[in-house]
């Protein structure tokens, strides 16, 4: 139980103006319209919408850019020389993470952040202030209770922001969320007092959600490897990165040297296991020579070996593979097949 | 009228029993009320998975790609726009005719689930039928059957369509549509492009291809996309890589648009697969109809008619030589 620090309220027609200010001192990002809403780094709080389910793309851009550059590097035909890309040490604040996507961070901490640190993503992590928005309109697609996740209740966040009535109710669930609280302590008035009232009301009303069962999904997925069940699923995905690149979790990446003889960068891309030149060596040999063998290795990666090296599947059920793949591929269903034992009917 | 679910169920268990298939791809329900979701038979007693109904976009010939080596004759269901591109993969020698067999079905046109919901207002679980009664499309939502107009609810392909009817097949289920009320003008969406100035082109597509993730679903999920090594995933040497910066998401956009000319049909799976909503189809109508001024060519019409950029004459005037 996280204990909460901190409590507040602000009216709703001041959140603008608190967000241009935080746009002033921090580099604000948020989630923005476009053709589709992604969380982007906004000017003024006007550029923020709040009008969403959820993101098209999560915010695990913000931490692990679909394309970064690492180093840089130049020669002079005698000597090499090997230059970091400077990064900017400005704090940063995320507006409106819901609570899967929060979730998905606490897992991808625990790759990024284990034995060997990735200091690209943990630099990010440590300058980065996350403000949560409590979610009371979930997708059909969403199945976030499956994960122990309650969606108007976001963890791992500093700050949580919950819509009640006129007003947001504000609540800082870590000192570092407390001290910017204080620090903009002119935008917030005290609690009136009814808000957990308010927002269990509100929660109460919320359509049931999809709740899958997970117990031991990792053993019922092991006797399934090389099961004929990957081939019926494999033969209708079309290997695009949708899924991949949609997910809040997915991160794995390419890394590529780019330049000419006086110098160059290497970057680091974002890459998906269903792309046949994800395992293509340069022998050309390529150990998942199909569709079957990725689409089974994306779901033993999910299902099997995250929690088995992690202790927790690799899914916050945010849904957004299943409502964009576009043969209609669906997570739910897989999951469901491998705990009933359905997958020798297909 | 268009047929129904059982209707092709019946029609397709015949076709495995008399043996003119050994394999059929079609659609099956999906995830949702709004959804199908191809599905692959390998016999007669599947048949009961199959529908019908005006929620079935897929563009299936582009699975006849991986039926291609000595697995039988595949049967497969296409739609006006689908049996294009299945002419299209036959004249660059992709499919053989004969190990495919091609069960037409005339589509009075699909149904774009995002319109659906913003019409109705209800969410997937509250709309539990749609039904094409011809001239409107039926609804019914929490229970109560509205007729919708079918404009309102159309995908915008469905919009511009000249051939419901698939141009070829082997069997054709239902009555062939000639032609569908709505369509007035196919290039309007182009012709509002071309009159554009330059910056204002770039600054559009610009913005567009900016937002590009290149997931490379555009190009997978396309029926005329065939090449077994794209020049996308080519290490040596690279053209592109795997860098979402502006440069090389264009590349990759102009490219592919260059390389569907006189193949694309406008089947629409590009913009209907991308998940960034970039207006992919407004990008390849200008190229059809580039097509269609230069070369007096629609594609995937007529399996005989010469490709226009892959048939060679010694007349064929050289001016920019």
């Amino acid at each position: 139980m996280v204990t909460k620090v901190k409590s507040k309220i602000i009216k709703k027609n001041r959140l603008t103006e608190l967000l241009d200010k935080l746009a002033k001192e921090y580099d604000l990002i948020g989630p923005v319209q476009d053709n589709v809403i992604s969380f982007k780094q906004v000017k003024s709080g006007s550029e923020i919408t709040l009008d969403f389910v959820n993101s098209v793309l999560s915010p695990k851009n913000a931490f692990f850019p679909q394309t970064e550059t690492l180093f840089r590097f130049s020669g002079d035909g005698e000597g090499f020389k090997a230059e970091p890309e400077p990064e900017t040490d400005k704090e940063r604040v995320i507006f409106g993470i819901r609570a899967c996507d929060a979730r998905s961070l606490h897992l991808m901490d625990m790759v990024f952040g284990g034995q060997l640190e990735d200091s690209y993503y943990m630099r990010k992590r440590a300058k980065t202030i996350l403000i949560g928005l409590a979610c009371f309109n979930p997708a059909e697609t969403c199945f976030c209770p499956t994960f122990g996740i309650d969606p108007t209740s976001p963890e791992g966040v500093d700050i949580v922001f919950t819509d009640v009535d006129d007003r947001y109710w504000v609540q800082a669930l870590t000192e570092k969320g407390a001290s910017l609280l204080d620090q903009l302590a002119e935008f917030f008035d005290e609690p009136l007092g009814d808000e957990a009232k308010l927002k269990d009301a509100k929660a109460a009303g919320l359509t049931k959600m999809k709740k899958l069962d997970v117990a031991g999904l990792p053993d019922k997925m092991e006797p399934l490897y090389n099961d004929a069940y990957w081939e019926s699923i494999g033969m209708k995905c079309l290997g695009c990165g949708i899924c991949t690149y949609l997910c809040p979790t997915c991160h794995c990446f390419d890394l590529v040297d780019e330049g000419r003889d006086e110098g160059g960068e290497r970057f680091r891309s974002w890459d998906s296991c269903m792309f046949p030149d994800f395992t293509l060596m340069a022998s050309g040999e390529n150990p998942r020579p199909d569709q079957k063998a990725r689409v089974q290795q994306r779901f033993f990666h999910k299902l099997k070996y995250f929690p088995d090296r992690y202790g927790e599947v690799a899914c916050t059920g945010c849904g957004r593979c299943l409502k964009y793949c576009p043969v209609n591929i669906n997570i739910t269903k897989i999951i469901g097949d491998v705990m009933s034992g359905k997958t020798k009917n297909e | 009228m268009t047929i129904s679910s059982e209707e092709l169920q019946a029609k397709i268990k015949k076709l495995f029993e008399e043996g003119t298939i050994d394999h059929f791809i079609g659609y099956e329900a999906g995830s949702d009320s709004l959804h199908t979701t191809p599905c692959f038979l390998k016999n007669g007693e599947q048949v009961s998975r199959l529908v019908w109904n005006p929620l079935c976009p897929y563009n299936l010939s582009k699975y006849l790609l991986d039926f291609r080596e000595g697995e039988g004759r595949t049967g497969i269901l296409v739609k006006g726009c689908d049996a294009r591109s299945v002419v299209e993969l036959l004249k660059q020698n992709q499919i053989t005719r004969d190990e495919v067999f091609i069960v037409g079905i005339p589509c009075t046109g699909q149904v774009d689930p995002d319109k659906l919901l913003e019409v109705t207002g209800a969410s997937p679980a509250e709309i539990t039928g749609i039904k094409d009664e011809g001239d409107a499309f039926s609804v019914t939502v929490k229970g109560k059957t509205q007729k919708i107009d079918k404009q309102k609810l159309l995908r915008d392909k469905c919009m511009v369509c000249r051939y419901p009817t698939p141009p070829l097949y082997d069997t054709l289920l239902g009555e062939a549509v000639d032609s569908l009320p709505w369509v007035t003008d196919d290039y309007a969406l182009v012709k509002e492009q071309e009159s554009l100035s330059s910056e204002e082109k770039a600054a559009h597509w610009n913005n567009e291809f900016s937002q590009c993730i290149r997931c490379y679903a555009c190009r997978n999920i396309c029926p005329v996309c065939i090449c077994k090594e794209c020049i996308f995933d080519k290490k040596m040497p690279r053209w592109v890589t795997k860098s979402t910066a502006l440069p090389e998401n264009m590349v990759y956009h102009l490219i592919r648009a260059f390389h569907v000319a006189g193949r694309c049909v406008d089947c629409g799976e590009c913009e209907r697969a991308c998940p960034m909503n970039i207006p992919l189809r407004s990008l390849n109508k200008k190229v059809e109809k580039d097509v269609l001024d230069l070369f007096d060519y629609t594609s995937g019409v007529d399996v005989d008619q010469p490709a226009p950029l892959t048939t060679y004459q010694t007349s064929d005037l050289e001016e920019f030589l």
